[in-house]
């Protein structure tokens, strides 16, 4: 949606500033209340979601331009959208994080876009990743000896997608293996893409990159209709959230399942019996995409109509995505069967969980701001008394990896998956 | 329009850093108000508040004084804003400094004198918090609790649904430290003898009366820095446990909290009612709440907010609800109350006083919301008053109009006129949601222990349509002359008719002494005028603090 179709959702902010905290019924400390990276590292209101409704409405009226701080406050956003679920508290009429999104493409379609996003799109249309030194001839690397089947070739019930981070981060790729084996020992039939895989640009869209989205998008829906595939599962929640909701706005019609649903349904079914107890108390990060915006995607078509004299409604019903019905549950049910694992949880958790840093692509533009998101997470896990941060995407487990809290201290991170293979 | 000069923006930088400051044309511009888009109090306008000549952020109360010190030696206004809720904390003129105070956000709990001292940015909503975890809260004025504490405390009434048991700002203010207009530090009450935070009359300068009064003076006298508030007693949790998927969360309190809806068979027995409340000291909270939505859908509006599938489009089919449709007629003229009890004993005495008070007065609970999930909202929703922007959940806009009122037979006899002439206009003209007329929410006691009551309608229009804007500002004026008619003073909707202009600017002295020198008694302003001049010498904090000077008054026969 342009900018311009935004108009009335910028002119009907009331100016609150709910989209700067995680809903009030859930604050339960002034330190760990907050819910936007951004406003609270930059400052100034006008990184707040109310801040960029307010830029939106500027730039249409051209009462500014698009200076080298405004391309900052447009390009800091991490499209976390815990402001999106704040918001929706209180209003049924308003979507902060679509917008924060069209502003960022607005600034895309008009030039001003950052040195660090144009070595990224350039790695995407070349090597058909957004990790930049990545080559596609290496892609497939992570799966070497396991003999996977390749989904074009022969059928598998279950295509396993690893996305960009895990298929090249070398750190990565064992949890990779391990998910895909500990599949395997369950009787799962799987099957990957093979050469034929590429990246999701998921953050290509959280960047504003739209056009280049869009290509993408259309190509891997083609191929997965040509391979014919019927399951898709991930690991990675970047990936899940792309599938899930923006391919399938594009008409992807197709099973998308996280790793941490699959494996919860393995559990559940008894294919997955843990063995050995592993003694930890761990806190659980929910990762953006995989939570507030793991929600089902519900096509709809239909347009605004005011009931009652004044009240907005849209005709038909229109769907509301506001995190109430993220992926919350499996990886929580997943650690509290391991045995020996207890888990403990921080202030921010679910929808409203805090940003790892990673998002929007602010981990290559603003690396300083996305460590110092990725510290103040790690000092609310601390605060917890866990041994261990676990996670279930690879952008959060490599930005916590290197993070440390407000007193300069780490914290052990993992990917559930990992745990999983310890107890098995 | 002059701009601040380079040098002088560098003295300014100075003070801050120049990561704390910005006059980046775009950043300016995103620190106006369209107030059409805020509660103004002074009728729905589109024109948007001045562009301040730069934003600053401050850290600590030196800087503050700092920055006040340098917009007193080149003559700029300043204005400081927390939230950025409020129209009265953006600036009002061409050549003005806008004060973001977000940076300023430290807090001390003192439990064993029942006080905190805060800084600017810390909210009510986590303050609330914080204190729960030693058995202590704060009383969180109508704004709700997203508001900035201290400026609700310094600068505005400050009343809430706690006020019957916690009282008001003006009443909760202890100690503060404040930075005058010219730059000098005032520390008020026991903080100024040296004595600590804990009094605000002394031992120390008591200045709370001049420095906000009772209505407050929205930031006319300079930036408040810290203040000590007066904390009560919590009889809950560590913290309110809660359950249900976003946005019906719901609150898992024990058993001494209670939550009840009372509905009154006439606005006489409500009046009753209310003045038996306030007599007989047993709630910890009470408030109109949701007929806030309009009388016609309010039933309607509560299972929509209970239940994350639904949404406004089911408003009509809500409606059509035969058991919701009878709910809403027994709900008609209601009011919700929270008991918490610090024993069973107390629990049980007060419960029962309550239904006392019910017989007495003909009054029942309402059936619809003794159910158990409803309830356990209701308790969150008040005692968080975490959803204070539902104010503008329907169409974007949102103003209050009629009032206050001394006391509640007062309010209750007109009640049901308001409400009519509400609804005419409502199906006369297209401007306003069409609610059923009687859209009231209010405090039933805006101070401690019982007294007078809020009477806010909630007006509900589109801040995106110019006609909805305007045809709003219509109905005040019509709202205001009924007012008038009435003897029942200044409607709401135009309380800051007289603080600001239209156009968003401050008034110039000689545009208030047009307006103040025909006020029934000009000596009011006048007297306020003397005080500005002392504390606020230059002129630097806008018009919020209305005034007559000495020249106008010698004018008046």
């Amino acid at each position: 949606m342009p900018l311009e179709d935004f108009r009335p959702m910028m002119d009907r902010c009331s100016n609150c500033l709910n989209c700067k905290w995680i809903p009030f019924d859930k604050v339960k400390s002034m330190r760990f209340g907050e819910n936007c990276p951004s406003v609270c590292y930059y400052n100034f209101n006008t990184y707040s979601a109310r801040g960029r409704f307010r830029l939106g409405q500027i730039i249409l009226d051209e009462d500014a331009e698009y200076s080298d701080e405004v391309t900052k406050v447009v390009h800091s956003c991490m499209t976390c959208g815990a402001c999106d679920v704040a918001c929706k508290v209180c209003r049924y009429n308003l979507e902060p994080l679509d917008h924060n999104i069209a502003l960022k493409a607005d600034a895309v379609k008009k030039g001003k876009i950052l040195p660090e996003q144009q070595v990224m799109i350039q790695a995407l249309k070349d090597e058909k990743t957004m990790i930049p030194g990545a080559v596609k001839a290496n892609r497939g690397d992570w799966a070497k000896g396991l003999g996977l089947k390749d989904s074009f070739k022969e059928k598998a019930e279950v295509t396993f997608f690893p996305g960009c981070k895990y298929s090249y981060d070398k750190k990565l790729q064992g949890v990779a293996r391990s998910a895909v084996e500990l599949l395997l020992d369950a009787g799962v039939d799987v099957g990957t893409l093979g050469e034929a895989e590429t990246c999701c640009a998921g953050r290509a869209h959280q960047m504003g990159f739209i056009n280049e989205f869009d290509e993408r998008a259309d190509a891997n829906i083609k191929a997965f209709k040509i391979a014919g595939v019927k399951t898709i599962v991930t690991p990675c929640s970047d990936c899940y959230h792309t599938f899930k909701r923006l391919y399938a706005m594009r008409g992807l019609d197709i099973e998308v399942l996280h790793i941490v649903e699959y494996i919860d349904r393995l559990i559940s079914e008894g294919k997955i019996k843990f063995t050995k107890s592993v003694p930890m108390t761990v806190t659980y990060h929910d990762p953006c995409h995989l939570g507030r915006q793991g929600e089902q995607y519900i096509p709809w078509e239909g347009k605004e109509k005011k009931i009652l004299n004044q009240i907005h409604t849209w005709d038909p019903k229109r769907p509301r995505y506001n995190g109430a019905y993220g992926i919350y549950d499996a990886p929580r049910n997943i650690l509290n069967a391991i045995p020996g694992i207890k888990l403990v949880e921080m202030e921010r958790i679910r929808e409203n969980s805090w940003c790892c840093g990673a998002g929007g692509g602010c981990s290559e533009t603003y690396p300083e701001f996305s460590a110092w998101t990725a510290g103040e997470r790690i000092t609310e896990a601390n605060s917890t008394g866990a041994e261990a941060l676990v996670t279930a995407c690879p952008w959060c487990e490599s930005n916590f990896a290197n993070a440390v809290d407000e007193n300069g201290k780490k914290i052990q991170v993992f990917d559930i998956i990992e745990l999983v293979r310890r107890a098995l | 329009m002059t701009l601040v000069k380079e040098e002088i923006y560098q003295e300014f930088e100075d003070v801050v850093g120049k990561r704390n400051i910005s006059r980046d044309a775009a950043i300016l511009e995103s620190y106006r108000v369209i107030p059409a888009q805020s509660s103004d109090h002074r009728g729905p306008y589109l024109q948007k508040t001045p562009v301040p000549q730069m934003v600053i952020l401050p850290e600590t109360t030196e800087e503050v004084q700092a920055i006040v010190r340098l917009c007193n030696k080149y003559g700029i206004q300043f204005k400081a804003s927390t939230t950025f809720w409020s129209v009265a904390g953006y600036i009002g003129g061409d050549y003005a400094v806008q004060l973001d105070m977000r940076r300023m956000k430290k807090f001390e709990i003192d439990s064993k004198n029942m006080i905190a001292v805060i800084e600017p940015y810390v909210i009510a909503g986590a303050l609330q918090a914080e204190t729960m975890k030693v058995g202590l809260t704060i009383n969180i004025p109508g704004v709700g609790c997203s508001s900035s504490v201290v400026a609700s405390t310094s600068g505005w009434v400050g009343f809430g649904p706690t006020s019957i048991s916690m009282g008001c700002a003006s009443e909760n203010l202890l100690g503060a430290e404040w930075v005058l207009p010219n730059g000098e530090i005032l520390r008020t009450g026991s903080l100024g003898a040296g004595s600590g935070w804990f009094c605000g009359e002394g031992p120390g300068p008591s200045t709370r009366g001049i420095l906000r009064g009772k209505q407050g003076t929205a930031g006319s006298f300079g930036i408040c820095t810290r203040m000590s508030i007066r904390l009560h007693p919590w009889p809950g949790p560590t913290f309110i446990p809660t359950r249900g998927l976003v946005p019906a969360y719901k609150a898992d309190l024990p058993d001494n909290f209670k939550a009840y809806t009372l509905c009154f068979p006439t606005w006489d027995a409500y009046a009753d009612a209310v003045n038996r409340l306030h007599q007989n000291d047993i709630l910890y909270l009470g408030h109109r709440q949701f007929t806030m939505f309009g009388r016609d859908i309010k039933t309607a509006m509560i299972m929509i907010l209970n239940d994350p599938d639904k949404q406004l489009a089911d408003i009509p089919a809500l409606c059509e609800d035969p058991y919701l449709k009878e709910q809403n007629e027994k709900m008609k003229i209601d009011i919700q109350v929270i008991i918490a009890g610090t024993t069973k004993r107390d629990t049980e005495y007060k419960e029962k006083a309550l239904n006392k008070i019910l017989e007495m007065t003909g009054g029942w609970k309402s059936e619809l919301m003794m159910d158990k999930d409803l309830t356990d909202y209701v308790l969150l929703y008040l005692i968080r008053l975490g959803h204070k922007n539902l104010n503008f959940v329907m169409c974007g806009g949102y103003e209050g109009n009629f009032g206050l009122s001394p006391n509640v037979f007062v309010s209750a006899s007109v009640m049901e006129e308001a409400s009519a002439l509400k609804k005419k206009w409502e199906d006369e003209t297209n401007a306003i949601a069409a609610v059923g007329g009687d859209s009231d929410m209010g405090s039933i006691c805006i101070m401690g222990g019982g007294g007078s009551t809020g009477w806010e309608f909630f007006t509900h229009f589109d801040s995106h349509e110019t006609a909805s804007v305007k045809g709003t500002a219509d109905f005040f004026n019509a709202t205001q002359e009924w007012m008038s008619e009435k003897g029942l003073g200044v409607d709401m909707g135009k309380w800051n008719q007289s603080a600001r202009r239209p156009d968003g600017y401050f008034y110039t002295q000689e545009e208030q002494d047009e307006m103040f020198s025909k006020l029934p008694q000009p000596l009011v302003t006048a007297y306020q005028y003397k005080v500005r001049e002392a504390f606020n010498p230059n002129d630097l904090c806008g018009s919020y603090y209305r005034t007559l000077s000495a020249k106008k008054l010698e004018q008046i026969p």
